[in-house]
């Protein structure tokens, strides 16, 4: 591919929504990125806002863009090209930080999704919770705001623990009344915090082990940063035989939105092939 | 980026209320409005509508609760492993939704359609109640003889009721009247071949559903017009797949699998949704001296694949693929309603025809009143990518 072409990838989460610019030829650049909460607003409007700010911000008009890609709620995105479903994308972000990836992580507010992929992003197989949110990142928010943390601060609050108690790792319900009864008998915050780590930790090992994952292993989505959190997984992995490398990136919570901006390139020049074989 | 037309998106809501209004109130309306009319309802997937328009009477097709209803009697009448539709249709029928309907045609499909008629026969449900076994055989000596002779039996049901006889002008009226139905129908599905976003598959399938529960008469206006209004250019297309779905639909699926499938990246450019709209494919001769003959003749030749008829010599694999090329998709999505034996017997072989061709599917199952489509969002997504990327 001759052509260097813009791109942009915007993943909408059920808390935030992520927009990425990016530079694609056949050394892709992530030339710009941007993060919004939600809120209570509207989501479709705000990822529309966000568009248009980051293509003033660089001197473009839509049309400047060759492939505007969705991920996520993509039905929430107007002015989009195409979309992605999001276990794609984030296969094909964590390509871009780490090409040697061989399993994905992806610890989103909903859910965790552990994706096998080949040297070239495509997924193998997957792996992922089911309905019950004790094995997510939302999860994860309810119980710190519950003891008046916020979210950034779990992560460090956790590397604190002595003592971590482990709490339900079945269901969401189950496991928030296990923590109004740690709070009640005293346990202290890291090590509750700590302890809800090691649960989400356990079922993403469990993920990983039905889905024979190789390493090395890239985090992806939200939770990725939480350094809480990697560590419990990384604690948690250590117990079992096999080793595995755990690698996380700084912009790990943009993976999906990279990834569709990336299958957004890759598919705009493939459909000027196909348009130039049916000519 | 051009809008909808305003017109467009009246009618189309007046389609979305008419499709899921169970208590058929249109059709009500209609009746009281003369005497000697009459309505008649039938349940999936097909029957000679016709005959009923030409003794004027409304042919009501009855899809069952969905998931618009919740079920609570119609269990007490089903065993848990058969398919949701006869429930709901019985909770309906229990719940007086379908009063003043006059008779009751009940295809075979199924054995549990086949019940379902006995059950509104125990129930004192209409004037008259039929299991409308159509042929399996396509011989017109026989099957053919039959069939006019069930048909007839039906004709002489509704002149019991409202005393109408049934003269040749009227039926080729009706049939000319259906005929153009059905062109209408496949005006439509034609643009959207060409153009599916201009006609999301929800909205297309709210048209056919009103379709079933108007005179044939107000939904051709509609489908005129909506049918204009569509062929101007409006909308943005989408980098989307193409997909047709099979799935021998009786049971109808949730609005949410059909918006799930699309909001996953699919355009869905044919169906068999509404299969009974479109059963008799191409047109029934309007201009002979003997129009139950034309019906009769249509039922034997011209009868579209569906997994409630018997295909030696015509099978469904090699029709499917067909219409795939026609549509010129990108693939097949199966989705059979759970213990719809007809649809789950035939997948395999339908899957066969599309594997000799290269033709790629996946399939699920749904009751009509699924209400978590995570998985098929799921499924359907990862189903468009792989095209899109990776063929």
């Amino acid at each position: 591919m001759s052509e260097t072409i813009y791109t942009m990838g915007i993943d909408v989460g059920s808390n935030f929504i992520k927009l990425v610019l990016m530079e694609y030829s056949s050394e892709p650049k992530l030339l710009d990125k941007h993060t919004e909460k939600i809120r209570k607003r509207n989501p479709t409007q705000v990822a529309d806002e966000m568009v248009q700010i980051m293509l003033d911000k660089h001197g473009l008009n839509y049309e400047d863009i060759a492939y505007l890609a969705s991920t996520g709620e993509g039905d929430l995105v107007k002015r989009k090209r195409g979309h992605f479903y999001g276990m794609t994308t984030h296969a094909r972000g964590a390509n871009f930080f780490f090409p040697a990836a061989r399993t994905v992580v992806d610890l989103g507010a909903l859910y965790v999704r552990c994706i096998r992929i080949n040297e070239g992003a495509r997924v193998e197989d997957y792996k992922m919770t089911g309905q019950c949110a004790s094995g997510s990142g939302q999860f994860l928010e309810n119980i710190s705001r519950y003891l008046g943390l916020s979210i950034e601060e779990v992560g460090e609050v956790s590397l604190q623990s002595c003592n971590p108690e482990i709490s339900s790792g079945i269901c969401a319900v189950l496991a928030e009344t296990d923590v109004i009864n740690m709070v009640s008998r005293g346990i202290k915050t890291p090590d509750i915090i700590k302890g809800i780590h090691l649960s989400i930790a356990s079922r993403v090992i469990k993920l990983l082990g039905s889905l024979k994952a190789e390493s090395p292993i890239v985090l992806t989505g939200g939770m990725a940063l939480n350094t809480g959190m990697t560590q419990a997984i990384d604690e948690t992995l250590k117990e079992g035989s096999k080793k595995f490398e755990i690698l996380t990136h700084p912009d790990s919570i943009y993976a999906g939105a990279i990834g569709a901006a990336l299958w957004g390139g890759y598919r705009h020049f493939k459909l000027i092939e196909k348009q130039a074989a049916f000519a | 980026m051009t809008q909808a037309p305003p017109r467009l998106t009246t009618l189309l809501d007046e389609c979305k209320q008419l499709a899921f209004d169970l208590n058929f109130t249109y059709a009500k309306q209609w009746k009281s409005e003369s005497e000697n009319r009459i309505l008649v309802g039938y349940l999936p997937i097909y029957v000679p509508r016709e005959i009923i328009h030409a003794s004027n009477g409304l042919a009501v097709g009855i899809l069952g609760a969905g998931d618009r209803k919740q079920i609570i009697k119609g269990d007490a009448y089903y065993q848990s492993y058969i398919c949701h539709l006869p429930r709901g249709v019985i909770e309906m029928a229990l719940d007086d939704n379908l009063n003043n309907f006059d008779g009751f045609l009940f295809p075979s499909i199924c054995d549990c359609v086949r019940n379902l008629s006995g059950m509104f026969k125990l129930a004192k449900k209409g004037k008259f109640t039929r299991y409308f076994d159509y042929p399996q055989n396509f011989q017109k000596n026989i099957g053919g003889t039959f069939y006019r002779e069930l048909i007839e039996t039906i004709m002489n049901d509704m002149f019991k009721i409202n005393g109408v006889k049934i003269t040749n002008e009227a039926l080729n009226n009706s049939i000319a009247l259906y005929n153009r139905n059905r062109q209408l129908i496949e005006e439509m599905y034609a643009i959207r071949q060409e153009f599916p976003w201009r006609l999301s598959a929800v909205d297309a399938y709210h048209v056919m559903r009103a379709g079933m529960v108007v005179n044939v008469e107000k939904h051709n206006l509609m489908l005129e017009e909506i049918v204009q209004l569509i062929s101007h250019d409006f909308g943005e297309s989408l980098d989307n797949i193409r997909v047709v779905i099979s799935g021998s639909f009786c049971e109808q699926p949730p609005i949410g699998m059909i918006k799930s499938i699309e909001m996953a990246g699919c355009y869905i450019v044919d169906d068999d949704l509404m299969l009974g709209s479109r059963w008799i494919i191409g047109d029934i001769d309007a201009h002979t001296n003997d129009g139950l003959n034309s019906i009769v003749d249509a039922f034997l030749t011209q009868s579209a694949p569906s997994s409630a008829i018997y295909d030696v010599g015509n099978p469904k694999g090699a029709r499917l693929v067909t219409q795939v090329k026609m549509r010129n998709a990108d693939g097949v999505i199966f989705c059979a309603a759970s213990f719809c034996d007809p649809a789950l017997l035939d997948r395999p072989d339908l899957q066969k025809a599309c594997d000799n061709a290269g033709i790629a599917h996946i399939n699920f199952q749904f009751h009509e009143n699924t209400g978590q489509f995570k998985v098929i969002k799921e499924q359907a997504g990862t189903f468009s990518d792989s095209i899109k990327l990776w063929v």
